[in-house]
């Protein structure tokens, strides 16, 4: 009796590990930046803290998503420093002018429709709420992707069992629903599916 | 230590419990419904530059106008335009979705003769064999746009026939079209100085005439009101959503409307409730309770409900010319709140051919709805965006799809004003896809254009220096500099809204009740779609939206 309960133990362990430790690492591919980026060394450097300085608005009220080449350019249309990463941002991007395939972490499916404009704009949502401290960080973040759903790790958040998560940490469905649900903010379906 | 076949199995329990205390299972779940999401073959909406433009559907006749959010060109959402006159912004559900229609697996992308690839040249030498050995019938589902008359001018070149498809709430004013000698095109319902309106299974609350016109009245004068302003009375066998919210449900047997109609109108009469000005139905009050399931209190209290707030308007589901006849006997006929006949647009009148000699083929635009079948014996040119299966047409002829095709947009069935507008083409439809109007043209290249025609209809709408132009803002037509100016305005998702008809006398000719069998249906917005398919998107939305739920109290 004892020696069975001993082995079926032994099994609910092993599946513990697998589900919560192997799984997760298993789970997730791991890719570098084409470029080291550190925000934090950006914001200190370029003496501006402020997100929308990189991350513009255009003229019409829509967001323009990653700086483009020539935004980079601004600083670094030739090498400031000796860092291997800023070398290759010049010799590599600005220089050949080829745009600069960074992963994006927080990157919504193509059938979703997302617009910074009505969040940041009208809502007045601060870019932490769902970036969290990304533009303060100083790690050179790998791009961890879903390799069943394809999606980034970002939009199911860090925590695999989602629980005890930053309010910032996953942008699923729910997710979405559930901060519209607090703000009694209701879009429908086609509010954000195309 | 020696592992027996009982620690195996105690072994995989172990794990097969734990595992479900793990995040696995979920985890798994979810990523494998994503993934069966993204296979490759299923079309993806394509990321770019994200802009919006102004469209008009063309999904069925009612021309809702749209806001289009595009991604690198192509169209990715879609949203009502509120400047629209008649919509104010509302769409229904199908016109939500309607971008993903190209992308259908249905789509039509070829040409076939009975199962087989053809080509244009093949589908036009036939036409032209079949022109020449008989006459040609050919059939539009959506009449008065530039291409009708494209339609219409070939069939009377060519001594074919040029016929249309009726919508159901077309098909409900077919009565008066008879008696008074005005086409059904020129009437329209005067819903907005209506106070009572009722409804003989008309889903005027879920997909009825022009999206959003009624349900905007309706939100603004009735809703959650005890005493509205606007009284609906739902006479309908099944507890619809359109019941559901009316001030008043009547909820009677299936196929006794004609006999319910005919009872209101005897009560409407011997009780002096109405002046006597039309004919008197046979009906017994007691015959019509029996059938209908009401009690004869009940259909006298219905009557006297009709009358309480007038101008009450009458309005059928279908083709019922006892119904109508209400409207006859209570003066709702060419008067404020009834059954009015509105100024024609300026150069969209058409006068329909009639002609019974038997045709030898029949040509099918893409307006008409895909379960439009004609008569068997005569070879069919179907031309269609969508393969739905089950046609017997001989010829099938893929059409530009959702806003691939630049067409104009006359006043819609139903309204009591005309408008005005054009669809403008947001993609370039490929080259392997043609319309019914550019066909018939390569065969006679004397039939005016589409183009041509909605020039000279701009030119003529322009000149009658008569209504205003919707757009961003509202401005009168007089205060264009040009007809091309007016006509850049529609293209760029305008619409020209005419002045508001002063109310013309219709002189009816109805002499004795009518008593012939009606027709009977369900119109919604569906009926009059033309597309045989559905975008995915639409799919639980459209469903749910045709809902009818288990009539309650009706008797078999």
């Amino acid at each position: 009796m004892k020696r069975n309960f001993f082995v079926f133990a032994l099994g609910f362990a092993l599946a513990l590990v697998a589900g919560w430790i192997v799984f997760p690492r298993v789970l997730y591919s791991h890719q570098a930046q084409p470029v080291d980026f550190l925000h934090k060394t950006h914001a200190e450097k370029s003496g501006t803290a402020d997100c929308e300085s990189c991350h513009v608005f255009n003229p019409d009220g829509s967001f323009a998503g990653l700086p483009q080449n020539d935004t980079c350019a601004g600083c670094h249309s030739d090498k400031l420093g000796t860092s291997p990463a800023e070398a290759k941002l010049v010799d590599v991007y600005l220089k050949t002018q080829t745009t600069t395939p960074w992963l994006v972490y927080s990157r919504q499916p193509a059938n979703v429709w997302f617009s910074h404009a009505i969040h940041v704009k009208r809502a007045g949502l601060a870019c932490a709420d769902c970036h969290g401290t990304l533009g303060a960080s100083d790690e050179k973040r790998l791009y961890e992707q879903d390799r069943i759903s394809g999606y980034s790790r970002d939009i199911w958040g860090h925590s695999i069992s989602r629980l005890r998560r930053a309010p910032h940490d996953g942008r699923t469905m729910s997710d979405c629903e559930d901060c519209h649900h607090k703000r009694h903010v209701e879009v429908g379906c086609f509010g954000c599916h195309q | 230590m020696k592992v027996s076949r009982r620690d195996l199995l105690l072994g995989t329990a172990g794990l097969t419990a734990g595992i479900f205390f793990t995040p696995v299972p979920w985890k798994v779940l979810d990523d494998v419904s994503i993934w069966t999401q993204n296979w490759p073959w299923i079309p993806q909406p394509a990321r770019g530059p994200v802009t919006t433009k102004l469209a008009s559907c063309t999904l069925c006749a009612s021309g809702c106008a749209l806001r289009v959010r595009m991604a690198a060109g192509y169209p990715v959402g879609i949203s009502g335009n509120a400047s629209h006159p008649l919509t104010k912004g509302a769409l229904c559900p199908l016109g939500f979705a309607a971008h993903q229609l190209n992308w259908h697996p249905a789509r039509l992308r070829e040409v076939r003769h009975r199962g087989r690839t053809a080509s244009w040249d093949e589908a036009r030498a036939a036409f032209e064999k079949a022109s020449a050995e008989g006459p040609i019938a050919v059939v539009d589902g959506r009449s008065g746009r530039a291409a009708s008359t494209v339609l219409q001018s070939f069939a009377d070149k060519h001594n074919g026939t040029y016929e249309v498809v009726l919508t159901a709430e077309e098909r409900a004013l077919s009565p008066y079209a008879q008696w008074v000698g005005v086409p059904v095109s020129a009437l329209g319902y005067d819903l907005e100085n209506a106070r009572t309106i009722v409804s003989f299974g008309a889903p005027l609350l879920d997909g009825w005439g022009v999206p959003g016109r009624f349900t905007h009245l309706w939100s603004e004068r009735a809703a959650s009101a005890s005493d509205p302003q606007l009284r609906l009375i739902q006479i309908e066998p099944a507890f619809s959503r359109t019941a559901a919210a009316a001030w008043h449900w009547v909820p009677t047997c299936q196929g006794t409307e004609a006999l319910l109609a005919a009872s209101l109108a005897k009560v409407l009469v011997e009780e002096h409730l109405v002046p006597a000005q039309g004919p008197l139905p046979p009906a017994s009050l007691t015959e019509a309770a029996a059938q209908t399931g009401l009690t004869p209190t009940a259909i006298r209290d219905l009557a006297y409900s009709m009358v309480e707030r007038r101008p009450t308007l009458v309005i059928g589901s279908d083709d019922n010319p006892a119904i109508a006849a209400l409207n006859v006997l209570l003066g709702s006929l060419g008067t404020p709140g009834g059954i009015v006949k509105k100024p024609t647009t300026p150069s969209v009148t058409l006068q329909i051919s009639a002609k019974n000699t038997p045709p030898r083929a029949v040509l099918l635009d893409s307006s008409v709805p895909w379960e439009y079948v004609p008569a068997s014996g005569v070879e069919v040119f179907r031309f269609a965006a969508w393969d739905g299966g089950g046609n017997r047409a001989d010829w099938l002829l893929p059409s530009p799809g959702f806003l691939e095709e630049t067409t104009d947009l006359p006043t819609p069935p139903t309204s009591a004003r005309a408008v005005y507008g054009i669809a403008p083409s947001l993609l370039t439809a490929s080259a392997q896809l043609g319309t019914a109007a550019d066909f018939l043209q390569q065969i006679d290249a004397t039939l005016p254009t589409v183009e041509q025609t909605i020039h000279a209809r701009c030119e003529a709408i322009f000149r009658s220096h008569r209504g205003s132009v919707c757009g961003e803002k509202s401005s009168p037509i007089t205060g264009f500099e040009s007809a091309v100016k007016f006509e850049e305005a529609l293209r760029s998702g305008a619409v020209w809204l005419d002045e508001s008809p002063a109310a013309t006398p219709l002189k009816c000719a109805l002499k004795t009740w009518p008593t012939n069998n009606p027709a009977h249906t369900t119109g919604n917005w569906a009926n009059t779609w033309a597309p045989p398919v559905m975008p995915t998107l639409a799919a639980k939305l459209y469903r749910e939206s045709s809902l009818r739920e288990t009539p309650q109290r009706s008797q078999s």
